[in-house]
């Protein structure tokens, strides 16, 4: 398949310090990508970089052939809100909301009606395991139910890619493999491309390559393609 | 070890903590010198009223003393422009008669005493206009014997049976006092001093409130910073005690310092207070300085009642250390919260204008207080309704948010929408203008029957020797005939006050009058209650906004990785900002509308007449500024929304 999301000699710098250092990297549709690194590495903001969050110093970054690092804020707000969807650590759902709302305030941000968001919401809880959990707060919620929420939450708005940080970092390492083979699972169920953040080989495995970064630079690739 | 412990995280906690610290120590210094003003302006009213109260004579055969009276004495008012002039007649019935306040012997029989600004105008006026009126002045009075710096008060020495204190006079306090045998020159705060103080303190209580409300919001607004750190602290073992001991120890310490802040802050604006017009007159500085243990006894309540908020607040924390930490959906409110308010606003309907002020001042500030325990249960219902109801993201978010935490949001609002309460109460009691007739000048004197005919020859002949043209009549069927000397139309203020000097003395006892002197002490108090509205209404407006301003702000830096994900999953600002707004302008709007409709029912057994166009006026004017106000302040943290959720990224790796 053609590369979905292309970054080409990504740099940032913070102050004097390097996180990145004229990276390269390119993800397919429907790949997963693994990003491994010890803490510092600049692996974070690499994700940041390729998500929109964050404007590289130098470098650019292309999504389905679009240049994404030189839109303003306003696109790239919207780019996120349409295009990527996001799994963090800890889940990081909105308190105030129940889970089926979490879910569907991305369809609603675009536009979708609240009644029609939310039906699309409830889809999404029995495939991952959340029969009935649709009304509960996020406090009410496991780790484990919270981040398979938080899957739901970056897949209903059938992203192109999703960009997962640290996704198992606080969950038990069943929990985490179980989450991890769901994320992957609905990612490419979705035709998304995955790209995972972590420091954890186990979570690694499940994707279809990994590549690895230290002091700002790609070292090596493993697995399909560097 | 809990002291060292809490100073240790205080400082530790970061700029984010230190701020919600500043921000507390802001809202306590604040709270603390309008919560003086509102105390002192009872007792500044109180010192008025006792310094006044000679000049209230009470006759022996009412005090204490059946024998023994030393003095005669009578008072009334006169006019010069548009102030009135008190003046005491005194007589000695007894050798050693003691000296009256700010004099330095009893006047003898034919002197005359003048207040420091009644001679500055004597002087500054021509001699046909005042100074004729009281010649040859004797000396000055002191401060003792005014009620206020610029009061003109004139003091007149007579024989006991010189006709000024023989001659019948009415009975109206407002006119002045009769002649009475006093044993002493103690006398008795006057009707209108008395007024003044009831007004006065349900004043005190429409601002104590809000001041109250306002402090403890700061001290739970430090504790909902601390509640997380809290919980952590219950969930490894430290004791309900010690989190208790540690939240009263932090929130008392900012509250002290900012009580002595707030202190020093209303010594330093008491001259400038000083300068308020109220009955008249400025104020002398020191009225505006509470009693010492007074002071001693709000530098202590301040902090006690911060420590006391900050306990409150950490109930849930105690209670429940997972309460907090894992964000579980919060129990409903209460519905005895509705009827505890309804029950107070049952009392109303029962008052009446002959009410007790006490039993008025505990109705309303009653009524107030179940507003303010009212308002979070009201806002939950609004939020659940929000939330049901919204399409967009900005309503859901703003709905989820009120039912998560409506105290939080009623914490927002709460100040803005009790001033409402205050702009509803004060705005139905706002009487309206006195007829303003452009009637032609006259001066108007009652005489006794018998003598009117030759009082009024004698007013011909003043007025002619004084070069002032005027047509006397006798009118009035009564026993008492009123001479009129009718000036003309074309009269101004100095022929009519050289009418005035040329009357003087016509009638003993008794005061030439135009209709708009007979109407000076009811313009007066009308002003008065109009400054004391502003006055309550800015104070409250000023409290509410600070708060709402205080608590927005809070609010973001609270909820920043909140906002910051948001941001990251690509919400629009705007759509921030419209739930930030919308979380603030429905519970206002709803609890706003609500309380002024409270306040105009609590008035209404108190009302006089219909209400008037300045209580309309007034009240259109609180809802402007109520809600510009409350946008305004929730605007003010934009650039803080913009700047927590610049960099949106949850971790700087």
């Amino acid at each position: 398949m053609n590369d979905v999301l292309v970054g080409r000699a990504l740099t940032k710098r913070f102050g004097q310090t390097v996180a990145l250092g004229g990276v390269d990297i390119a993800v397919r549709g429907g790949e997963a990508v693994a990003i491994m690194g010890p803490s510092g590495s600049g692996k974070s903001t690499l994700l940041h970089c390729l998500a929109g969050i964050m404007r590289p110093d130098a470098g650019e970054v292309h999504l389905l052939g679009q240049r994404i690092d030189a839109m303003g804020e306003r696109r790239r707000s919207a780019l996120r809100r349409t295009r990527f969807g996001f799994v963090f650590q800890f889940g990081q759902l909105l308190p105030e909301l129940p889970a089926e709302e979490n879910v569907a305030l991305p369809l609603m941000l675009g536009g979708v009606p609240r009644a029609q968001a939310v039906r699309q919401a409830r889809e999404w809880f029995a495939p991952l395991g959340l029969h009935s959990m649709e009304g509960r707060r996020p406090g009410e919620l496991s780790g484990g139910q919270a981040q398979r929420v938080a899957i739901a939450r970056a897949l209903v708005s059938k992203p192109a890619v999703v960009f997962a940080d640290e996704p198992t970092g606080a969950l038990d390492q069943q929990t985490g493999q179980d989450t991890m083979r769901l994320l992957v699972e609905a990612t490419k169920h979705n035709a998304a491309s995955l790209i995972v953040v972590t420091h954890d080989p186990n979570v690694a495995a499940w994707c279809d390559r990994t590549v690895e970064v230290r002091d700002g630079h790609l070292l090596a690739a493993r697995g399909a393609r560097a | 070890m809990n002291l060292d412990l809490t100073w240790r995280l205080l400082r530790g906690g970061g700029r984010k903590s230190l701020l919600g610290t500043w921000l507390t120590l802001g809202a306590v210094i604040v709270s603390t010198a309008l919560l003086l003003f509102a105390v002192a302006a009872n007792f500044a009213f109180a010192a008025r009223g006792e310094r006044g109260a000679w000049r209230n004579p009470v006759p022996v055969e009412e005090g204490p003393f059946k024998e023994g009276a030393v003095a005669v004495e009578a008072a009334r008012f006169d006019f010069v422009g548009d102030q009135a002039i008190t003046v005491v007649d005194l007589a000695a019935l007894k050798a050693g008669a003691p000296a009256p306040p700010g004099m330095p012997r009893f006047p003898a029989p034919g002197e005359v005493w003048l207040s420091p600004a009644l001679a500055e105008l004597a002087e500054r006026l021509p001699a046909d206009q005042l100074a004729g009126r009281y010649p040859h002045p004797k000396g000055v009075l002191g401060d003792e014997a005014l009620v206020h710096p610029g009061e003109l008060v004139v003091v007149v020495g007579h024989e006991p049976d010189d006709p000024e204190l023989t001659a019948a006079r009415s009975d109206d306090w407002i006119l002045g006092k009769g002649p009475a045998r006093v044993a002493s020159l103690a006398g008795t705060p006057s009707e209108d001093s008395e007024a003044y103080r009831a007004l006065t303190l349900v004043a005190s209580v429409l601002m104590v409130v809000p001041l109250l409300v306002f402090g403890g919001a700061a001290a739970r607004l430090t504790v909902a910073r601390r509640d997380q750190r809290l919980a952590t602290l219950r969930l490894v073992g430290a004791t309900p005690g010690q989190v208790v001991r540690m939240t009263v120890a932090e929130a008392v310490i900012v509250a002290l310092a900012g009580a002595l802040l707030g202190a020093a802050g209303y010594a330093a604006a008491a001259p400038l207070l000083a300068r308020i017009p109220i009955a008249g007159g400025t104020w002398f500085v020191s009225d505006l300085f509470p009693h010492p243990l007074i002071l001693a006894g709000v530098l202590v309540a301040v902090p006690l009642l911060v420590g006391l908020s900050a306990v409150v607040g950490l109930r849930r924390v105690v209670v429940s250390p997972l309460g907090v930490a894992r964000r579980e959906t919060p129990p409903a409110m209460r519905f005895v919260r509705v009827v505890a308010l309804l029950a107070v606003l049952a009392v109303f309907p029962m008052l009446s204008r002959g009410s007790s002020v006490g039993i008025v001042a505990v109705a309303v500030g009653l009524a107030f207080l179940c507003l303010n325990v009212t308002g979070p249960w009201v806002v939950g219902l609004i939020g659940r309704v929000t939330a049901r109801t919204a399409r967009a993201p900005a309503r859901l978010l703003a709905g989820r948010r009120l039912v998560d935490d409506p105290r939080a949001a009623w914490r927002t609002v709460s100040g803005v929408a009790l001033t409402g309460f205050v702009a509803g109460f004060l705005g139905l009691l706002s009487p309206g203008l006195f007829a303003d007739d452009e009637a032609p000048a006259q001066l108007r004197v009652s005489a006794p029957a018998a003598q009117a005919p030759e009082i009024a020859g004698q007013a011909r002949d003043r007025l002619r020797a004084a070069g002032v043209t005027a047509e006397v009549k006798v009118t009035g069927e009564s026993s008492d005939k009123v001479v009129v000397a009718a000036l003309g139309s074309g009269a101004d203020t100095a022929t009519i006050d050289r009418a005035r000097t040329a009357l003087a003395g016509l009638v003993p006892g008794r005061t030439p009058t135009t209709a708009d002197d007979d109407q000076r002490f009811g313009i007066q108090i009308l002003a008065d209650v109009r400054v004391g509205t502003i006055v309550v209404l800015s104070v409250s407006f000023l409290v509410a906004i600070a708060s709402s301003g205080i608590t927005a702000a809070s609010s973001v830096l609270d909820r920043r990785q909140t906002y910051g994900l948001l941001r990251l999953a690509g919400t629009p600002l705007e759509v921030l900002d419209r739930a930030r707004r919308a979380e603030t302008l429905i519970p206002l709007t709803v609890m706003g509308g609500g309380a002024i409709l409270v306040g105009v029912f609590c008035a209404t057994p108190f009302m006089i007449g219909g209400m008037s166009t300045v209580g309309v006026i007034t009240l259109a004017g609180c809802v402007v500024v109520g809600f510009a106000g409350v946008i305004g302040a929730g605007a003010l943290s934009r650039p803080l929304l913009r700047s927590v959720t610049a960099d949106p990224a949850p971790r700087p790796d």
